[in-house]
């Protein structure tokens, strides 16, 4: 049993959008979808402006409301796992798309064709076959030991991020907090005192985390600023 | 049958090759979502693991999407790359890896990859001809090459011969430095004019360093970006990324540049020099340094009886300062610096005096433990060299050069070359070498001064103007490989009409707007996972060098252009009469097992093995990390030196005519009256000819030039700003899924898209609305793109990114790949082909203007 919660240090982040990218790669995440995103504001006149960055998640809440709106029974298409994730069963996902509509922070996407529709025209399914591969060459397979036996998900359904649940299984973390090239994105239990999340936690009372006003008790939080102006 | 036909139609021929030798085509599993349902056990909401994870391996390797050149590692599962990270073991990285590392995954499996050898049937080239390519064999390919060869050689033209090298690895000795010199000709031809020269140029010819910085962050309390973007682009960009968020705890940040650049949106301060004009704002900073007696005395020196006679408007005399490390402050301050007040420069820096005095102030008070972080933006202007000059005295003033937190000189590698390939070079070789290189360097107007030698320096885009001109000759015969200067040379048209040369090969992975001209189009390995190779870079205080190697089972029939590919045409000139190149490849041996190789594979194994025997090989031991052999070495895959030890310079050991830091620069005095010599005319003339309005003894210090911008600003009222996508693995990257994706990262652009931002207020003047698709005119060409209204630029500037507007370069990057249609434009389209003559540099920046229209 954990509790387990992201901590982002934006005076780290760089604004690069390395985590994005990687969670496509690691996640087989089809275009147009973000698993792993950001926002971004730019604001002020010329020569004074300010500009900023964050990396967002799906906040894995521990007041999730989009699971309640699941009207899947008995066993809801998206659940709480033992260690506090919010996960997806695609086979159990009926697609009607509450819980995307129910969700504070827009991480939840819908899958209306087939994915990855790129590497279904003809050249792209050539090149795959050529590298026995499934789906796209790069195809990452481990997405699939925990998931469902596909690794990318069915058209009809909803999808978003899972903290890298394969990845958690054999004591990895999340590939965005792996491969963030300025070491910006911590992840841990929440519930261990000695955990880096929670020493970063207890350094940064500061803390803050998005739209806290809907009481979804969001378990991403972010420290110091990403600049000084 | 078009380019896409063409593409298609190689791809089946592979396909069937592919499925005849290993049944390959039979694994394809397809794209079915019927995949086997979720098992449960007694908690229907933690299904059972399918499957086991399985990790692959994670096989060493280095990226060269920029010049930063860092150690990676790659995840290969089942046979496939499936991921890229950072080398842990990499110290002039950290260990990090920046976003574009990723993007070589999709560039390896780009479905529009060339994947065998094609020859081009239409004879006509042009823009809007098909090219007809049609599939041939490696051997029908190098035969035609090797046919060409031989007929300029008996003809005597074998200087008509010429290798264009874009991106390399240092495998690049054979064909570009013993193939040239063994065929007979002196044209080896690099990008490196349009990648930084003149940022080498200020550091030359101050403390005769010619290259790029190390700068030791970690330890800096002041970090002065100049026209560079350290998180975003060049140079040790995984390692900023790594380190910013500490470098900001420990040192204030500022960042001098026209766009509010991805480090300026971190930094304590942004300087919006106007463009073009960083050597007045450096020469003013130079001058409150001086005025309030802020410079080093450890470094520079001081007055005899300690009184600061730097006093505004007045000169002093050289005897009355003692100086230390450093050579002609006084005089540098009685020919410039006296009158560059904060209060003449600021109209013309278009920032305020106070800000000056506050940055130069607070930057000096922080010396000597203090970076300026130089980039191409102050100084690839076409008055740029003495901005590069102004900018990096700038460190010198405070002594920070060779010093703790400072900028450093990177370190040696620990590699040899290849063998001598002098006994291989034949008489008719001989005769024709002498020719002088086809890119007018060292022209009169063209001093081009690479470590002080008049003509030293290449200067890239001269070639496509050699060529229109035939001047000095015409090129029969071009062997190119990862480049594409029809894209990334400014005037690109001059390009595709120079490229109508008899005969072009080009050796690159992706088709591009350079391929579409070509007669032979050969796939070129990637050189992450498909081939041999190694590079080493400095960061971090340490030098590290990577090296890479087949990885996975080619599915493509693409060969290593630096190498194997040269072996087969060796081959086929032996078959015809000329075996040299084929006599000194066997030369290269294997320093295991003595054997000489005796086919490509093996030549290009042996090359990198002998290259980098003094790191593997404990018998020829010199420095860094140490190994016991090949394999041991093949392992680590990577290779440091370092920590740097600071002031080795220091004590009269700079590289330059005085052995010190020159503020009055002797060793720029001496290589421009070398120049001149040759010319039998003045240094003032020379200056004149390269578009310098100084004259006299002014030329041999740091001061400020007026910019030369194209374009009246009646006529194009906009000064265009260009800047680099964060993405651009130097403009390879467009056709890759995820950069589009993932273009909005850089500030005020769009996924999937292009822009040119202007201030609202100009968007008004000139008629034209945020979301507008609108033509961007300059004086030598034009581009469509989107428009968007951006209170972050200065009114009176345009800004875009460069990175978009490929024509043909995928079915991704274009927006219409049949039609040709790009997605948006690209700023070297309409970019004028100007240069900063003194270093041979490209301008990019502060050199033009341009209007926009509404469409």
């Amino acid at each position: 049993m954990a509790r387990y919660g992201m901590v982002i240090d934006l005076q780290a982040c760089t604004g690069c959008g390395a985590c994005a990218m990687a969670c496509k790669s690691e996640n087989n995440v089809r275009d147009g979808h973000f698993w792993c995103n950001y926002t971004t504001t730019l604001v002020g006149d010329f020569p004074d402006v300010r500009y900023t960055f964050m990396p967002t998640f799906c906040n894995h809440c521990a007041n999730a409301p989009c699971i309640p709106v699941c009207p899947v029974e008995p066993h809801k298409a998206i659940f709480k796992n033992k260690d506090g994730l919010t996960l997806m069963d695609s086979d159990r996902c009926i697609g009607c798309q509450r819980c995307q509509n129910a969700c504070p922070y827009g991480v939840i996407y819908f899958n209306e064709d087939d994915p990855h529709p790129f590497w279904r025209t003809e050249n792209a399914r050539e090149l795959t076959a050529s590298v026995g591969a499934r789906h796209m060459p790069y195809y990452n397979p481990n997405r699939a030991t925990t998931w469902n036996g596909t690794g990318v998900r069915k058209r009809g359904v909803v999808e978003k991020c899972s903290f890298c649940d394969h990845r958690l299984e054999v004591g990895k973390r999340p590939f965005c907090a792996e491969r963030c090239p300025a070491q910006a994105i911590h992840f841990g239990n929440l519930d261990d005192p000695n955990s880096s999340v929670s020493i970063l936690l207890s350094q940064h009372p500061d803390a803050r985390r998005l739209k806290e006003e809907t009481g979804a008790e969001p378990q991403v939080y972010y420290i110091r600023s990403f600049n000084r102006r | 049958m078009n380019v896409t036909e063409a593409l298609r139609k190689q791809i089946k021929r592979r396909s069937f090759l592919k499925a005849m030798a290993a049944g390959a085509a039979g694994a394809y599993v397809g794209t079915s979502l019927s995949g086997c349902r979720l098992q449960y056990g007694d908690d229907p909401y933690n299904p059972l693991p399918v499957g086991l994870y399985d990790e692959g391996e994670w096989i060493p390797s280095g990226c060269a999407g920029c010049t930063t050149w860092c150690a990676v590692t790659v995840n290969v599962v089942q046979g496939r790359v499936t991921k890229v990270q950072g080398h842990p073991k990499a110290k002039a990285t950290g260990g990090a890896a920046c976003v574009r590392s990723n993007l070589a995954i999709q560039q390896l499996y780009d479905p529009d990859r060339i994947k065998v050898p094609m020859k081009r049937t239409n004879p006509n080239k042009g823009r809007n001809e098909h090219p007809g390519f049609v599939p041939i064999s490696w051997d029908e390919a190098t035969s035609i090459i090797a046919e060409r060869i031989i007929a300029l050689r008996n003809n005597g033209e074998a200087h008509k011969i010429a290798v264009f090298r874009g991106r390399y690895t240092q495998l690049n000795q054979s064909i570009y430095g013993r193939v040239p010199q063994i065929l007979g000709s002196p044209n080896n031809i690099s990008h490196s004019s349009i990648c930084a020269e003149a940022e080498k140029f200020g550091p030359y010819y101050t403390e005769g360093y010619w290259n790029y910085r190390d700068y030791d962050l970690l330890n800096s309390r002041y970090v002065l970006c100049w026209g560079s973007d350290p998180i975003h682009s060049n140079r040790q960009v995984s390692l900023n990324n790594k380190v910013w968020g500490k470098v900001m705890d420990r040192a204030k940040v500022v960042v001098v540049d026209p766009k509010f650049n991805s480090t300026a949106a971190k930094a304590d301060e942004w300087i919006p020099v106007r463009p073009g004009y960083d050597g007045a704002l450096a020469t003013a900073m130079a001058h409150v340094i001086l005025t309030r007696g802020l410079w080093s005395r450890e470094f520079v020196g001081d007055f005899r009886d300690g009184q600061n006679l730097f006093v505004t408007g007045r000169t002093v005399s050289e005897t009355d300062f003692v100086e230390k490390e450093t050579h002609g402050l006084v005089r540098w301050w009685n020919l410039e610096l006296k009158d560059r007040t904060p209060q003449w420069a600021a109209p013309l820096a278009g920032v305020t005096s106070a800000q000056i005095i506050r940055v130069a102030t607070e930057f000096a008070e922080l010396g000597p433990n203090v970076t300026v972080f130089m980039g191409g933006g102050a100084v690839m202007q076409v008055r740029g060299a003495y901005n590069s000059m102004a900018v990096h005295a700038l460190a010198g003033l405070v002594g920070s050069v060779d010093n703790v937190g400072g900028s450093i000189p990177g370190t040696s590698t620990a590699h040899q070359n290849l063998p001598d390939a002098a006994p291989f070079v034949d008489a008719a070789a001989r005769s024709t070498l002498g020719f002088p290189k086809v890119d007018q360097r060292g022209y009169r107007d063209m001093p081009s001064l690479n470590q002080g030698r008049s003509g030293g320096g290449v200067v890239t885009n001269r070639v496509a103007d050699a060529i229109l001109n035939d001047d000095p000759y015409q090129l029969k015969l071009v062997l190119a490989y990862w480049c594409n200067f029809n894209y990334s040379c400014p005037e690109t048209d001059r390009w595709d009409r120079a490229m109508t040369i008899p005969f072009l090969v080009h050796m690159v992975p992706n088709y591009s707007e350079m391929s579409h001209y070509a007669d032979l189009l050969l796939p070129a390995t990637h050189h992450m996972y498909e081939q041999w190779g190694y590079l080493a870079q400095k960061g971090n205080t340490y030098n590290n060098l990577w090296v890479s190697r087949p990885m996975i089972e080619p599915f493509t029939e693409s060969r290593n252009p630096e190498t194997t590919v040269m072996w087969l045409i060796a081959e086929k000139l032996a078959a015809r009469g000329f075996p040299n190149l084929l006599d000194y490849f066997v030369t290269v041996k294997d320093p295991e097992t003595g054997r000489a190789p005796r086919n490509a594979d093996e030549f290009e194994l042996y090359a990198v093995k002998h290259r980098l025997q003094p790191i593997w090989d404990p018998a020829m031991y010199r420095e860094g990390d140490r190994f016991d052999g090949w394999e041991d070495f093949l392992q680590a895959g990577v290779w440091n030196n370092g920590p740097y030890q600071f002031k080795q310079r220091w004590g009269g050991n700079f590289a330059t005519e005085t052995g010190r830091f020159e503020f009055y620069s002797e060793t720029l005095k001496k290589a421009l009256e070398g120049h001149a010599g040759r010319y039998a005319t003045s240094v003032d003339d020379i200056l004149n000819a390269c578009n310098y309005t100084v004259r006299g003894e002014r030329s041999f210090v740091p001061h400020y030039e007026e910019p030369f911008i194209h374009g009246s600003e009646s006529e194009f009222p906009l000064l265009f700003i260009d800047s680099k996508s964060r993405l651009n693995r130097e403009g390879r990257a467009a056709n890759c899924g995820w950069y589009q994706e993932l273009r909005d990262i850089d500030i005020g652009d769009e996924k999937w898209g292009d822009v040119i931002k202007v201030h609202p207020m100009d968007a008004q003047r000139f008629g034209v609305r945020d979301g507008d698709t609108v033509r961007v005119v300059s004086p030598v060409g034009e581009m469509q793109c989107v428009l968007r209204e951006a209170k972050s630029v200065r009114p009176g500037t345009a800004c875009k990114t460069f990175g978009q507007g490929h024509w043909a370069f995928g079915h991704v990057a274009a927006q219409d790949f049949d039609r040709k249609t790009p997605r948006g434009g690209n700023n070297n389209a309409v970019m004028p082909a100007d240069y900063e003559r003194l270093s041979g540099s490209t301008a990019f920046y502060g050199v033009f203007r341009v209007r926009i229209e509404a469409v």
